[in-house]
């Protein structure tokens, strides 16, 4: 029989069962003696085993195998788990993640087993070498194919697909802002109707396109256990790890931007947050450290709190760091406890003097900060000494579609998020001078685009200023300033991506659309670039 | 008439492989158990004239399940399928009331001549 076809259901099934293997390995771990876990993880194997078997995948088969054996013998009492049984069966955990993502590729399954096999041997100590761990001599050869063609009951939908379905609902919404000024310009009702359904129905597409692509967090930190261990592991601490809200959906792109700062948080939280066991005791604290995720939703946005009650962050070591940083003694001293720890975010400023083994390679909280606002979100930290210290991420929940201008420098174009434009200005170059234009009365500084990107201007006689709310960067009540541009097109809704590595730390730039034409147009971060302007 | 079947196994694998197989060879599959606790309720329902049971599954195993569906008295044949290396197992389930065993990984000839040799 043609066995190809089982390949969907056999990578489905593979992979409920490893996930399942990973979280009863881990609660094994605390407790030993869980019987009914202990014959779970055995049937999983069991399946495993029989099912790469039936597929021809000697390697998976011969893994599993050595896996099952051993969790035979734990079931049975003849064995009793010890940490490097646990850590060897974790490594074949690994193996066999590694094994199926292969199988998926069709790529050769060439992972070198045998030492994995042989440290799960070795690691039974006490216990009877086991004999068993050489493979069954049955290989599993190929089948003739007879049966009639059949497709798979399985269907399995790519998330690119997805973001594809995105990408071309975006340049819809394009499409119809060039139908809707037609139709402005129309006297057809026929016309007008037609553009407002086309809208209407654009809009339901949209909307279910974005809840297909949610996913819940716990997707996303069903990981971090097996992270945290990695990181506990050898370190003389140990550390207890709970979560709520994880039920709480965003957006696939999201969680995925979400992946590496999240890594990051629990590392820090682990490596410099939470103490020794001895260290937590002499303090009167519990020895276990306790992490805590929790997620809730504030109006559209998604709250996530990563908390530790470990030390928290060193207010006078953080000082003395910025100060070496540059920064001047007396504004560190006048500053804020909110503005201080906003420090920590600083380029290549770390609190901790020791570089363990996880943390310390050159991956700062700077870099967390900057995933977190390439995906539209906002960074938090709170942090009282001795007793621990909360990091506080606000994001958005969907990528969605924003109303933007166009606007264009040289040969350049731009968007500018409408939320932050105040008024579009037509002026003489004359009413520029000294980098000051005068709005009501006001002195508002320009921003010139065209020099801040090195980009050559049109020659013309006048200018355009986009007015913009710069929020509180400038101080002293002003919020307004004036970007310079060569001239500004159409107001269109735009499925802004929010940039993703390589590119995520692209300087003005939050966000990035595609264009009908299949242009990619930039988003720009008005924030980012006025605190340029002004030299903040 | 086609010989009705009920499919014992807690992977979704091994019962899609069983039923495209049996459903190739005319036989008709009356039910679907994930464990030998729902292998045996369906088995008193359904009247099945042939049980296929899996060894190692959650809940009731299919050596207890064969023993509990043999003590039913049903006009049915039970035949028990495992992985290499539980032979010594299945055998002993055979003394107790299966009429044959199956060892995975599952061919199509493999299956059909133990069921045939059965019926």
């Amino acid at each position: 029989m043609d066995i190809s076809k089982y390949k969907g259901i056999y990578l489905q099934e593979a992979r409920t069962h490893l996930a399942e293997i990973e979280s009863g390995l881990l609660s094994l771990e605390k407790d030993p003696s869980q019987k009914d876990v202990l014959d779970a993880l055995f049937r999983h194997y069991h399946s495993i085993k029989g099912m790469s078997a039936s597929m021809g995948y000697t390697p998976v088969m011969r893994l599993a195998h050595a896996e099952e054996d051993l969790l035979d013998k734990l079931r049975s009492g003849k064995l009793s788990l010890n940490s490097s049984m646990a850590t060897a069966l974790l490594k074949c955990l690994d193996a066999l993640r590694e094994l199926t993502d292969r199988v998926e590729r069709d790529e050769p399954l060439d992972v070198e087993i045998t030492p994995l096999i042989d440290e799960l041997t070795a690691s039974v100590v006490g216990g009877s070498a086991p004999a068993a761990t050489q493979p069954p001599a049955a290989s599993v050869a190929p089948q003739p194919k007879t049966e009639a063609l059949r497709l798979s009951e399985v269907m399995k939908v790519e998330g690119s697909v997805f973001d594809d379905l995105l990408a071309t609902v975006g340049d819809l919404f394009m499409a119809l802002s060039s139908f809707k000024a037609l139709s402005h310009s129309s006297r057809s009702i026929e016309i007008k109707e037609g553009v407002h359904v086309l809208g209407k129905s654009i809009s339901t597409i949209h909307k279910n396109i974005l809840s297909a692509r949610m996913l819940p967090l716990e997707d996303l930190i069903a990981g971090l256990p097996r992270v945290v261990r990695d990181l506990t592991s050898g370190s003389g601490k140990e550390v207890s790890l709970t979560s709520e809200g994880m039920d709480i959906s965003l957006d696939r792109a999201i969680l995925e931007g979400l992946a590496s700062p999240l890594v990051h948080i629990i590392r820090n939280a682990v490596d410099h947050g939470i103490e020794s066991a001895q260290e937590r005791v002499e303090c009167g604290k519990l020895s276990v450290g306790a992490i805590k995720i929790k997620a809730y939703t504030r109006r559209d946005r998604a709250v996530i709190e990563i908390s530790d009650d470990g030390r928290g962050i060193n207010r006078e070591r953080l000082r003395k760091k910025a100060a070496e940083r540059g920064l001047s003694a007396e504004r560190l001293a006048s500053m804020p406890d909110r503005e201080l720890l906003k420090l920590v975010c600083m380029p290549g400023l770390s609190t901790a003097d020791k570089v363990t083994g996880t943390s310390g390679r050159g991956v700062g909280m700077d870099v967390v900060k900057d995933s977190v606002e390439a995906l539209g979100g906002a960074l938090g930290i709170e942090s009282a000494e001795g007793k621990g210290t909360k990091i506080i991420m606000e994001l958005p929940r969907t990528t969605s579609i924003t109303k933007v201008l166009i606007v264009s420098i040289g040969p350049e174009q731009f968007l500018l998020p409408i939320s932050k434009i105040e008024r579009v200005i037509e002026t003489g170059k004359d009413d520029i001078g000294g980098g000051v234009f005068s709005f009501e009365g006001v002195q508002v500084p320009v921003v010139p685009l065209a020099e801040l990107f090195g980009i050559a201007e049109k020659a013309r006689p006048g200018a355009t200023l986009i007015l913009v709310d710069a929020g509180p960067i400038l101080g002293a009540g002003q919020h307004l300033a004036a970007l310079k541009v060569d001239d500004f097109g159409d107001e269109i809704d735009a499925y802004v991506k929010p940039l993703l590595p390589p590119i995520s730390k692209l300087w003005g730039a939050t966000g990035l659309t595609i264009m009908g034409d299949g242009r990619p147009v930039f988003l720009l971060d008005v924030q980012q670039i006025i605190s340029k302007a002004a030299g903040a | 008439m086609s010989k009705r079947v009920l499919i014992a196994d807690d992977t979704e694998f091994f019962r899609l492989a069983l039923k495209d197989i049996l459903g190739r060879a005319g036989f008709t599959i009356v039910g679907e158990a994930e464990n030998g606790a729902m292998a045996l309720e369906m088995a008193k329902g359904l009247k099945p004239d042939l049980v296929i049971l899996d060894v190692v599954m959650p809940v009731m195993n299919g050596l207890d399940a064969a023993k509990a569906i043999s003590a039913l008295k049903l006009p049915l044949k039970i035949v028990m399928c495992t992985s290499l290396g539980y032979e010594p197992i299945v055998e002993e389930a055979v003394r107790s009331g299966a009429s044959g065993y199956i060892i995975k990984p599952l061919s199509e000839t493999k299956v059909l001549n133990t069921l045939n040799s059965i019926l």
